[in-house]
């Protein structure tokens, strides 16, 4: 064989006639291989010619600008306020998700005893698996009344910063909650990878640091979260890019209003353009109007999609991690 | 008569023993300071919820937290002297992080059995929706159907990712052609589009052209889209740990390509793609933003995959969440929980074979 090139193996590989099924065979699974990117193509094609006309009317206000009046002639919709929404929420979730899920993993894989640290992967694998409609029906009926009391508590005490005002006196169907559910959501996530990165910490560097007299905080500081950051950047990521595309946890728990409520994360209303979607398509007024959600979900598309993408890029670098 | 001489056999027993971290001895003055750390500030904040009016939030939040840490801070000072502190901080934020996400998990757990289980009974999982107003009491109706429309809508999901989802992990480690990174790469981003645009993706794709209604088929090639990357990635794994005498060993007996995926491959991993195909359901059997896209809502049990809407668990739950009569809500809660164990049975069923399958 040593004394074939290239070129001759290949023929004689090709010309052996046992091969024939082989070839039907790489082919076909070739061709499976490549549906994922046929469907994400299909996607961004599909969605994209329904987005063109609904710039061609709406022009580029329909992402600049947030208003959704059907009815009107000429209709007139922008999504900004839902965009905006979208990643206030997501802002919120990451404020509560990523201290929480470091925090965890780091009792998982530092302190916790074994046993523990095994018992409590279980339990997030569990957490992970919760279908995000019973999320949004735990956070209707349970965690409402509860989020409004400490809403009014936040106002009451630290109405001062500006992120804490409400004016209507309404503290559900907030930001504030749906960034809370959507936290749930994300903790999970970024805890099982951040776990699984720490966990990676090679024990050499851990002793050594524990030898040399470096307290926990110091050896966290120095090995273990440099070690692991572009995992736990990309874990965070993510979860991020879960934040966004979630629909129906949100639709309980937020009020959708088209207007761009800013940063009063404790006032009722806001936006997503998830939750826009499907909370439109229930009372849908006609054929337009089902454009400018496909349109909506096109720029959702998007958005989770450079997100995922950056995400995977930070972990694939970082080695393989994902399940 | 009492020389000591160093018995061989001990030898491996040294070698296997943990190291032993001197440095970490706990001395009896870190324990009593531990357990003060631990026990001042708990009795302190149950004496103050017994006797004042602060708030359970407030108290936890603004006094409990702080006086922890505080306690902690110093129960490390005078163990450990000043560089103690960031530990002690890092060791409190830990546990209250633990115990932060434990308690959200009970408390839905325990609110799903507590609001649920009044609705389960043989009637609520058998019967349908047929003649069932939100107001009609809880001994009538039920979630049969939407259980018969969740699995038809499964099945069909499966018949379409699974083949499609194994393929693409066999040319990922068997097939092995230029593409791999490529095909990684695509799966992955597919694991992340939004289940509402894989479902908005069927609607102008197939519905509003005209090729389907909504129906079953529909909402099964929504989760289908949503399905594919799981069984995609988790086979690839499984794939991996086949070990490659296997496959060397097949091509050297004259099998070709094909024979040896199909014959030795794919048997030796078989328990770890039933996991994979089950991780896969479980992912999906959930989400419901493309089922109310796709697939619509029934009140009757429908078996027909094309042609008219079809119920299905979470569908059901979202159309009576929010409906102002307690047994509407009640219901809601049922098929929650019915969902929630079919979710808890099949993640049991994915860790009980993979660890035979790894043979731990």
């Amino acid at each position: 064989m040593a004394d074939l090139d290239v070129q001759e193996r290949r023929n004689l590989s090709a010309s052996a006639t046992a091969h024939r099924g082989d070839r039907v065979f790489s082919r076909t699974i070739t061709a499976a291989a490549f549906s994922a990117l046929f469907v994400l193509a299909g996607i961004a094609i599909f969605l994209g010619a329904q987005t063109i006309p609904v710039l061609q009317t709406q022009g580029l206000s329909f992402l600049t600008t947030t208003a959704w009046d059907i009815n009107t002639d000429p209709p007139t919709a922008g999504i900004w306020g839902m965009l905006y929404g979208s990643v206030l929420l997501a802002v919120v979730a990451l404020v509560i998700a990523v201290p929480a899920s470091l925090m965890m993993s780091i009792f998982m894989v530092f302190l916790a005893p074994k046993k523990l640290a095994s018992m409590l992967t279980n339990l997030i694998d569990l957490m992970a698996a919760i279908p995000s409609v019973i999320l949004g029906l735990w956070a209707f009926y349970v965690l409402n009344p509860t989020a409004e009391v400490w809403q009014q508590l936040l106002n009451q005490y630290l109405g001062w910063i500006p992120i804490f005002q409400n004016a209507s006196g309404n503290f559900l169907g907030t930001p504030f909650i749906a960034g809370f559910v959507l936290a749930i959501m994300m903790i999970p996530i970024v805890t099982s990878v951040t776990r699984e990165v720490l966990s990676r910490t090679p024990p050499d560097l851990v002793n050594a640091s524990e030898a040399l007299g470096c307290s926990m905080w110091t050896m966290l500081r120095f090995v273990a979260l440099p070690y692991g950051r572009g995992g736990i950047v990309g874990g965070i990521m993510l979860g991020l890019g879960r934040a966004l595309g979630e629909t129906i946890a949100v639709f309980f728990v937020l009020k959708i209003v088209f207007d761009t409520n800013w940063y009063n994360i404790i006032e009722s209303g806001g936006g997503s353009v998830a939750t826009l979607i499907v909370s439109r398509f229930g009372e849908i007024s006609g054929p337009y109007e089902l454009q400018l959600l496909l349109a909506s979900g096109f720029f959702l598309f998007i958005m989770t999609l450079i997100v995922n993408v950056l995400a995977n890029l930070i972990v694939n670098r970082t080695g393989r991690l994902q399940k | 008569m009492t020389t000591q001489t160093l018995d061989p056999t001990a030898l491996p027993n040294l070698t296997e023993q943990r190291p032993q971290r001197p440095w970490r001895k706990r001395t009896p003055r870190f324990k009593l300071a531990v357990v003060l750390a631990v026990i001042i500030p708990a009795v302190v904040t149950w004496f103050l919820w017994q006797t004042s009016t602060i708030p359970t939030p407030v108290l936890l939040v603004a006094i409990y937290l702080p006086m922890q840490l505080i306690a902690s801070t110093l129960a490390s000072i005078v163990t450990r002297g000043r560089r103690g502190i960031a530990d002690s901080i890092v060791i409190v934020s830990a546990i209250g992080a633990t115990v932060f996400s434990l308690v959200i998990l009970l408390s839905l757990i325990g609110a799903l059995i507590v609001r649920g289980w009044k609705a389960l009974s043989p009637s609520f999982l058998l019967q349908n929706n047929i003649y069932i107003s939100p107001s009609t009491p809880l001994e009538y109706g039920g979630i049969g159907h939407a259980v018969l429309g969740t699995a038809l809508i499964v099945f069909l999901a499966s018949l379409v990712a699974v083949p499609i989802g194994i393929a693409t992990a066999i040319y990922i480690t068997e097939v092995r052609g230029r593409a791999v990174p490529y095909v990684r790469f695509f799966v992955q981003s597919m694991s992340g589009v939004p289940s509402v645009v894989a479902g908005l993706f069927i609607l102008t794709t197939l519905i509003v052209t005209g090729a389907l209604t909504q129906s079953a088929l529909a909402g099964g090639l929504a989760y289908a889209i949503l399905m594919l990357p799981t069984v995609a990635r988790t086979t690839e794994e499984v794939l991996r740990l086949v070990p490659d005498e296997l496959r060397t060993g097949a091509l050297a007996l004259g099998s070709t390509r094909a024979r040896t995926v199909f014959r030795v491959v794919l048997p030796a991993a078989r328990t770890g793609i039933v996991t994979a195909i089950i991780l896969g359901i479980a992912r999906i059997i959930g989400e419901t933003a493309p089922l109310l896209l796709a697939a619509g809502n029934s009140d009757q049990t429908i078996l027909n995959p094309t042609g008219s809407p079809v119920a299905s668990l979470p569908t059901y739950i979202f159309n009576n969440v929010a409906l102002p009569y307690p047994d509407a809500v009640t219901r809601a809660w049922g098929a929650a929980l019915a969902l929630m164990i079919f979710v808890a049975i099949l993640f049991t069923l994915a860790r009980v074979l993979s660890r035979g399958r790894l043979g731990r």
